[in-house]
């Protein structure tokens, strides 16, 4: 197999209206790599502080492909019975979590864990809660498709039938071959997991009161920052495992030397008095069967941690006070069966989880620290939201609530073929991958009315 | 010159021994061209450090000829004790306690094929490469057809394993049951088949089921897969704890006449299926803490006790003679 050249052309994704020029050098590139078409790379508008993430050489980003993996992330196709996407247990709203304590599959079934925030995803070097082996968004997404222990989206022995399904979709059979244009047959397994990575990859959230105040244009109350000095000092050990420009020390960025991959042990459990957890939520040690990796979880970020409730690897957690309750302790004790246990005694706990005491100023602060940490733009940003929302506002690419000429020359485009229809679905209200003359019209009402 | 003649014999050769060659050359290059891998003069057939007129004429009937490889197929049969294997059947009387049990999956890979001769001699049987059961040197037996309650599989199957080997006198057989290790750990997502069985898929173990067993009622689940498996310091498996990948050693058969019977009966011999490990699956997930998979891993050719292959107590597979 002969490696196809990379046809890549930088543009933002706000700036993208495609001039005539535009188009030429669009045909001059594909005649020079010799007829294949190309996409349109994406850039990444990163917060200040934030490297660029690490991207898998044979997935680089494209805007067609995370507008693909949008829709395949909020898309019930995708799962055996289509009843639940992706988005079922990664909700916008509440950071990509789902408010349950453990997850509940398409049949019912029931997670041993709970629903991981997708906030920063991209910066994960290893996914799931304790999985050492799943390093890339790509492989992560083949659990939930395919896994059978628990079953989640239920798909094992139906990837015929689900690739039958999208690619019946007609909007579909454009995105797919806009996403991958090199591929004779586009829809496959392989293309699946990388459009949703790819999206599930922009799921970056950095703009929080703590963020604006840190760059210098924002405040952030005293309580709150007292709540910093707290969360960062030795006495409270916190930073340890949830430092860095992204409040976790399992960290991976482009660029980076060393994989910074972490697995602690906090003390939630110890059932034998020799540091056992409840099967089969035994953290690393599921994997590796090595006992010091007993009850050994990822440290999540703390960005968005007001809104992931309930806490910890099984949800065992109620409220953020008393997760703070439970460091301050040293580890939890539970006095009854079947999970009793002087959790501040586990032989494998990590040597940061010492216990402190806090006068009761002192815990509101660090309350009001880790609340500094919740980005509202991150859960109501449209470009992260629900695609099969009904277009309320045709020809709104850019959802800024108005439509301007430069949209309505886009979707003229689009209309003519000239342009890919991932870079505005909204001029398609009917999904049907065509952008007919009605829309347009929706679309050209829409500017001169304003959207309703 | 003679070295150029060889290299000539070497380009005109059919496929499969060149691949095999050169395999064997990139496991064991230590000595320069004009040698074998083995240290002997290619070429020299009866090791007299000469190479003749006759052996030459025979490199090159061989060329000519592909080797006289003759096509070698194994049939395999599923069955439960005396009874055939089908999907959604009662097998009754299952295990020490005598439990009903109702299919619902049954798949294996296997890999490593060997062909003993009278002397005890392996011979690799290459596989015919299929592009659908068969890739490298795995094949996939797949025993189900999708009939309810068989709703993870699909309608075909495939029970037998087609390749190619010398003329010989074949007294027995020998594979291993599972992935081969440099398969077992690539992108699944764009495996060739038949690993792009999202069914067969083990991502968080990151490899394969290497056998599926299914229950309709859930009684008894047993999938066989290596476990604790872990990176080097890059980006590839390095090594895994238990590979639970079982050697299958079969005597006294003809490949010619003979059948493998792969036969659940007698893998849940020694289980007992009322009786279930607390806090695990129903039957065996290669769980290492999991005791109900001693037996049964046991008699998949596999000591429980480290994951390494025994073949000698393994029960599943046994040769039939036609009657």
């Amino acid at each position: 197999v002969t490696p196809t050249p990379e046809v890549a052309r930088s543009r933002s994704r706000r700036r993208c209206v495609c001039a005539e020029a535009s188009l030429v050098a669009i045909g001059l590139l594909t005649l020079v790599a010799g007829g294949v078409a190309s996409a349109i790379e994406y850039e990444w508008d990163l917060p200040r502080g934030f490297p660029p993430p690490r991207v898998p050489e044979d997935n680089p980003m494209t805007i067609e492909k995370i507008v693909l993996g949008r829709l395949l992330f909020y898309d019930t196709r995708l799962s055996g019975n289509q009843t639940q996407a992706c988005a079922s247990c990664h909700r916008q709203e509440q950071a990509f979590t789902d408010g349950l304590d453990r997850a509940v599959g398409s049949t019912g079934e029931v997670h041993p864990r709970s629903s991981m925030t997708l906030t920063n995803v991209a910066y994960g070097p290893t996914l799931a809660w304790a999985n050492p082996l799943l390093r890339d968004l790509e492989t992560q997404a083949l659990v939930p498709m395919f896994g059978e222990e628990p079953v989640e989206l239920g798909l094992a022995g139906r990837e015929g039938e689900l690739l039958d399904r999208l690619a019946a979709h007609r909007r579909y059979q454009r995105l797919f071959v806009e996403a991958f244009p090199q591929d004779a047959d586009p829809f496959t397994i392989a293309n699946i997991v990388r459009a949703i990575g790819s999206f599930v990859r922009t799921l970056i959230s950095g703009n929080t009161s703590y963020d604006r105040f840190v760059f210098g244009t924002g405040t952030l109350s005293s309580s709150a920052i007292n709540g910093g000095r707290l969360f960062f000092s030795e006495r409270l050990e916190c930073f340890h495992c949830h430092g860095g420009f992204n409040f976790t020390g399992s960290i991976v960025f482009e660029g980076q030397r060393f994989d910074e991959i972490l697995f602690e042990n906090t003390g939630l459990y110890n059932l034998d008095g020799a540091g056992a957890y409840p099967i089969p939520n035994r953290g690393l040690f599921e994997i590796t069967r090595k006992p010091e990796d007993m009850g050994r979880f990822k440290p999540p970020t703390l960005r968005n941690i007001e809104l992931t409730a309930p806490y910890m690897h099984d949800g065992s957690i109620a409220t953020l006070e008393d997760v703070l309750d439970h460091y301050a302790a040293g580890g939890r004790t539970i006095h009854q069966d079947p999970f009793a246990g002087v959790g501040s005694e586990n032989p494998y706990k990590s040597i940061f989880v010492v216990g402190f005491r806090l006068s009761e100023q002192e815990r509101a602060d660090v309350i009001d620290f880790l609340k500094s940490l919740t980005d509202l733009e991150f859960v109501s940003n449209p470009a992260f939201s629900d695609p099969f929302e009904p277009v309320t506002c045709p020809g709104d690419c850019d959802d800024s609530g108005s439509v301007t000429v430069e949209e309505l020359v886009r979707g003229i485009q689009m209309a003519l073929g000239g342009s890919p229809l991932a870079l505005c679905l909204s001029f398609d209200p009917n999904a049907d991958g065509e952008v007919d003359v009605v829309e347009l019209v929706g679309g050209v009402r829409a500017a001169l009315d304003g959207c309703a | 010159m003679l070295s150029q003649l060889t290299r000539a014999v070497h380009r005109c050769t059919p496929l499969l021994p060149v691949i095999g060659l050169v395999f064997a050359f990139a496991a064991r290059a230590q000595f320069p061209p004009g040698f074998d891998p083995n240290g002997y003069c290619v070429g020299d057939a009866d090791g007299n450090a000469s190479v003749t007129v006759d052996e030459l004429v025979t490199a090159v009937d061989n060329a000519l000829g592909g080797c006289g490889f003759v096509p070698v197929t194994l049939d395999f049969r599923a069955m439960v004790g005396p009874e055939a294997f089908a999907c959604g059947n009662i097998y009754r009387d299952i295990g020490t306690s005598s439990v009903d049990v109702i299919p619902s999956d049954f798949r294996l890979y296997l890999h490593h094929v060997r062909l003993v001769t009278s002397d005890g001699v392996e011979v690799r049987l290459q596989l015919n490469q299929d592009g659908m059961w068969q890739h490298r040197d795995l094949a996939l037996l797949d025993f189900e057809d999708r009939t309810p309650p068989c709703n993870q599989g699909n309608s075909p199957r495939n029970t037998s394993v087609r390749g190619m080997a010398p003329p010989g006198d074949y007294r027995g057989v020998r594979f291993v049951l599972g992935v081969p290790f440099a398969l077992n750990h690539e992108n699944a997502a764009i495996a060739p088949s038949p690993l792009n069985l999202t069914s067969m898929f083990w991502s968080w173990q990151a490899g394969y089921k290497f056998l599926r067993f299914d229950e309709a009622l859930d009684q008894v689940r047993v999938h066989v897969g290596s476990t604790g498996c872990e990176y080097d310091g890059g980006n590839e498996i390095a090594r895994c704890a238990r590979p639970n990948r079982g050697e299958i050693h079969l005597t006294d058969f003809d490949p010619a006449t003979d059948t493998i019977i792969a036969d659940l009966a007698a893998l849940f011999a020694d289980s007992d299926l009322e009786v279930n490990h607390p806090d695990t699956p129903p039957g065996c997930m290669s769980d290492p803490g999991d005791s109900d998979c001693g037996p049964l891993l046991q008699n998949l050719g596999v000591n429980f006790a480290n994951g390494l292959p025994d073949p000698s107590r393994q029960r599943f597979f046994r040769v039939e003679h036609p009657e």
